[in-house]
């Protein structure tokens, strides 16, 4: 009746070679073997590494953050004087990083959107177009458009006093984008509230419309009331409070603009790169997440006498979604790695300012590339949170 | 009732009438695919405005208004006003494109290179030859000596001698292997059986007679390649498409044994193997690899023994590899994950064990189901690659941008950014229709999932 588990009969009396073939302890043993590698192999490189620095007269550690750097910054969101502390380099080439990035995943989900649409349409040649616009981004690198639009399209624009213009509000040239910067006067906060105090009440509302839906079967329209409040309101109050917000407009005075706000063009060759290449991307995404939805959906949907348009917006996208959703944010993040292709045109993000200038000055080699990752990483982390997040939410309720 | 059983009447059908001549042939297919509707229509004269408008200036520019012969680009300018290409400097810097500083008289070693690769890789497509994965592996673990060899030449070292003696004998097996098949016998294992009169012996002798084999073909090759004399080519001077391809390949090469490796590792039940596995991929997975390049060349040195000064090209590569292990091991995973854990479970009731059953049942089945997401893998480490440029490697795109410095050319960076984006092109669009052959004629052979 003795039940043999598995390897361990007779613990005592076990020649070396049983012992060696017992799973579980060779278990122990590959791992103590791998361990012991890896541990053997980071102090090889740390101690190789205190040589390098002494040798090099050099200490590591994160002091030199608080002294200032000497360079200045050609553009950025966050404000910065040349002699600021490294700290605050570092901050700086976040924030334009976070900028470029945010803009561009904006607007790479729109178009994407768009172009995975056309890529499902009947019309046969809408259909084509917007295939080999897909394979022909797809096929080449990223680095290589960006050049493109930086050195084929940006840097030959004409000089600032024969910009292109539109309406006379926006001015393009060689020198950049002008656009004219908003001015909030007294009172714009009471603005700001009421754009916070609005998304609430959309949501609110949203909520209260699904219960009522699932309560009464009887719909409401929350999307068209949703819109209305978070734009009515905000606006109404603006009106209301006396329009506090005035622009100052960009204007050329000598030989460059002055006033409004501006980006230089190694701004917008790297958004539009961002922008056209990732879009190709994410309309393969949507035009997969389409496909995945059976035909045998929309027929059970017409069938149960539902109109085209809810068929779409009922039955086909919320499924849809579940497959769109996740390579959509996955490639958002690729959006932000790939902003860091900005090195190439010039455009100041962290690696350009910090991975690059900072580490030539300072010499932090280890702890610059440390930081770097670290946002990189803290950034792609958060992300895959969330899709992990969004994930469970949808995840198909089996029973 | 009688009447109606035996009436003659029988049924025949009127002939069907054509179809409405505006739903067939060339009008059907114009309005069942471009006019629709009032929608439809606008849509597709919009489109087909648009892309008459592009493809009219595309055409004007490379073609009709294009330069050939210039010695600069101020002469294609005072031509095209800046309405044409200049296809003359392009042109004139070609051999930089595909080959950097690599010097003149030696570009056949890398020609060569190339040759011998599509050579020892082309009976992948011969039907009757026999023990593939040889070639394959063969190729993958060898190949890169014998390249290097050829491309740096110079003295390297016994090692680097040794191992490329070692893939000459290997190369000049897998073409005795093709010739052993189409003459009709099973495999060169079982000609060289054969002639040295073993057939028919004990199966283990066999062993000893390939090795025999083998050691007179290393002892030939060894002599052979000892001859050589190349003139040293420092890596310094590699760039290019050249460039671009060499530390593309490797990165292509190895990515994915070490992507299964390290998913293996991170479905392991070791914790501590799988710990490390885990780290690694999730590390490099979530920088961007501009930053492993930059940490390749500037922190790695600050690791490595002063005494061993790592050639930056070797840095860079290893950095690819990294990067590219990272992302295959999470393709590979998926791979894994999406097979049956039936298959898993029978493998083990057979019989099987750890190492058996992966190679022989779960990985040839996740491999297969992966390949579109492998080879667009690939597709992106090719594109990739051109990061390189960024710190300071003369790969195809640095080329690009130096020839628009170039005094006699400078401002041409139109011309050159086309014709490596037509290169690129080129390269990944056959790969991918590549993938999908692949994907139809073997990835779905066993038709269930």
């Amino acid at each position: 009746m003795a039940v043999l588990e598995k390897g361990s009969p007779h613990r005592a009396s076990r020649s070396l070679s049983e012992w060696l073939h017992d799973e579980r302890v060779r278990s122990v043993l590959y791992q103590a073997i791998v361990a012991i590698v890896v541990i053997a192999v980071a102090r090889y490189l740390f101690i190789n590494t205190s040589e390098n620095l002494q040798a090099r007269g050099m200490s590591a550690g994160f002091d030199f953050l608080s002294t200032g750097a000497g360079f200045s910054i050609a553009w950025s969101v966050l404000p910065y004087t040349a002699g600021d502390s490294y700290f605050h380099v570092y901050l700086v080439g976040i924030g334009n990083t976070l900028m470029v990035a945010f803009v561009a995943i904006i607007c790479t989900t729109l178009l994407g959107f768009l172009v995975g649409i056309m890529r499902l349409s009947k019309n046969w040649l809408i259909a084509q177009v917007a295939s080999w616009y897909v394979e022909i981004l797809r096929n080449t690198p990223l680095l290589l458009q960006i050049l493109f639009w930086f050195l084929a399209v940006f840097s030959l624009l004409p000089r600032p006093n024969k910009s292109l213009s539109l309406l006379d509000l926006f001015y393009l040239n060689n020198r950049g984008l002008y656009i004219p910067a908003p001015v909030p006067g007294d009172g714009f906060n009471i603005t700001l509230i009421a754009v916070l105090v609005a998304v609430g009440a959309t949501y609110a509302q949203a909520v209260w419309a699904r219960k009522r839906h699932f309560d009464t079967g009887q719909r409401f329209p929350a999307f068209w009331t949703g819109l209305g409040i978070l734009f009515g309101l905000p606006l109404l109050v603006f009106l209301v409070t006396g329009a506090p917000l005035t622009f100052d407009y960009p204007a050329l005075k000598g030989f460059n603009f002055l006033g409004g706000a501006s980006v230089p063009p190694a701004f917008c060759a790297l958004l539009l790169a961002l922008v056209i290449y990732h879009s190709a991307y994410m309309a393969e995404a949507v035009r997969a997440g389409i496909m995945s939805v059976s035909h045998g959906q929309t027929e059970a949907a017409y069938s149960l006498g539902l109109r085209p348009g809810m068929t779409l917006r009922l039955v086909i996208i919320p499924q849809a979604m579940r497959a769109v959703v996740p390579p959509m944010i996955s490639n958002w993040m690729n959006v932000v790695k790939n902003s860091s292709l900005a090195i190439a045109i010039g455009y100041p993000d962290l690696v350009a300012v910090y991975m690059q200038t900072s580490l030539n000055q300072s010499g932090h080699a280890i702890e610059i590339v440390a930081m770097v990752m670290l946002f990189y990483m803290s950034v792609s982390l958060s992300i895959s949170m969330a899709l992990n997040y969004y994930n469970k939410i949808v995840q198909l309720k089996e029973r | 009732m009688a009447e109606l059983t035996h009436t003659d009447a029988v049924f025949t059908p009127k002939p069907s009438q054509p179809p409405p001549p505006n739903t067939v042939g060339v009008v059907g297919w114009l309005r069942k695919n471009l006019f629709g509707g009032p929608f439809d229509s606008v849509m597709t004269i919009i489109g087909a405005g648009l892309l008459a408008y592009f493809a009219y200036g595309l055409f004007q520019y490379t073609i009709v208004n294009a330069v050939w012969e210039a010695d600069s680009y101020r002469e294609c300018l005072d031509v095209t006003q800046g309405a044409g290409a200049c296809w003359a400097g392009v042109d004139k810097w070609m051999n930089n494109y595909l080959y950097g500083r690599y010097p003149d008289a030696e570009q056949w070693r890398v020609n060569l290179g190339g040759i011998i690769l599509a050579v020892w890789l082309a009976p992948f497509w011969f039907e009757k030859v026999t023990q593939k994965i040889a070639v394959g592996v063969s190729a993958v673990l060898t190949y890169p000596f014998l390249a290097g060899a050829l491309f740096l030449g110079g003295d390297n070292g016994l090692f680097m001698q040794a191992m490329s003696s070692v893939a000459l004998t290997l190369f000049a097996a897998v073409w005795l292997n093709v010739a052993a098949c189409y003459s009709g016998r099973r495999s060169l294992g079982a000609v060289l059986v054969q002639v040295t009169g073993f057939a028919g012996k004990d199966d283990r002798l066999y062993k000893w007679v390939y090795l025999a084999a083998f050691a007179v073909g290393f002892v030939v090759a060894f002599i052979f390649q000892s001859t050589w004399n190349l003139a040293p080519v420092q890596t310094t001077n590699w760039g290019g498409l050249f460039l671009t391809l060499v530390i593309s390949g490797i990165g292509i090469s190895t990515a994915l044994p070490s992507g299964v490796i390290l998913a293996l590792g991170r479905r392991s039940k070791m914790p501590v193997i799988r710990v490390f596995c885990t780290a690694f991929i999730e590390l490099f997975r979530s920088v961007p690899l501009i930053t492993i390049l930059f940490m390749a060349v500037t922190m790695m040195p600050l690791f490595l023994p002063v005494t061993l000064n790592p050639d930056k090209l070797v840095l860079v590569i290893v950095a690819v590899c990294i990067f590219a292990a990272a992302y295959m091991a999470e393709i590979v995973r998926g791979g894994l994950q999406a097979i049956n854990t039936g298959q898993y479970e029978a493998a083990r009731a057979v019989g099987l064990n750890y190492w058996k059953m992966m190679t022989l049942i779960v990985m040839p089945q996740a491999l297969k189901l992966m390949i579109p997401n492998i080879v667009g893998n690939f597709i992106g480490l090719l594109k990739d690659t051109t990061l390189v440029s960024i710190i300071g490697l003369y790969d195809i795109l640095l080329m690009v941008r130096a020839s628009g410095q170039d005094p006699k050319w400078l401002g041409m960076h139109t011309e050159p950014m086309l014709f490596a984006a037509f290169v690129f092109f080129v390269i990944c669009f056959a790969m991918s229709k590549y993938s999908q052959h692949l994907e139809r004629t073997i990835g779905g052979g066993y038709g269930r999932r």
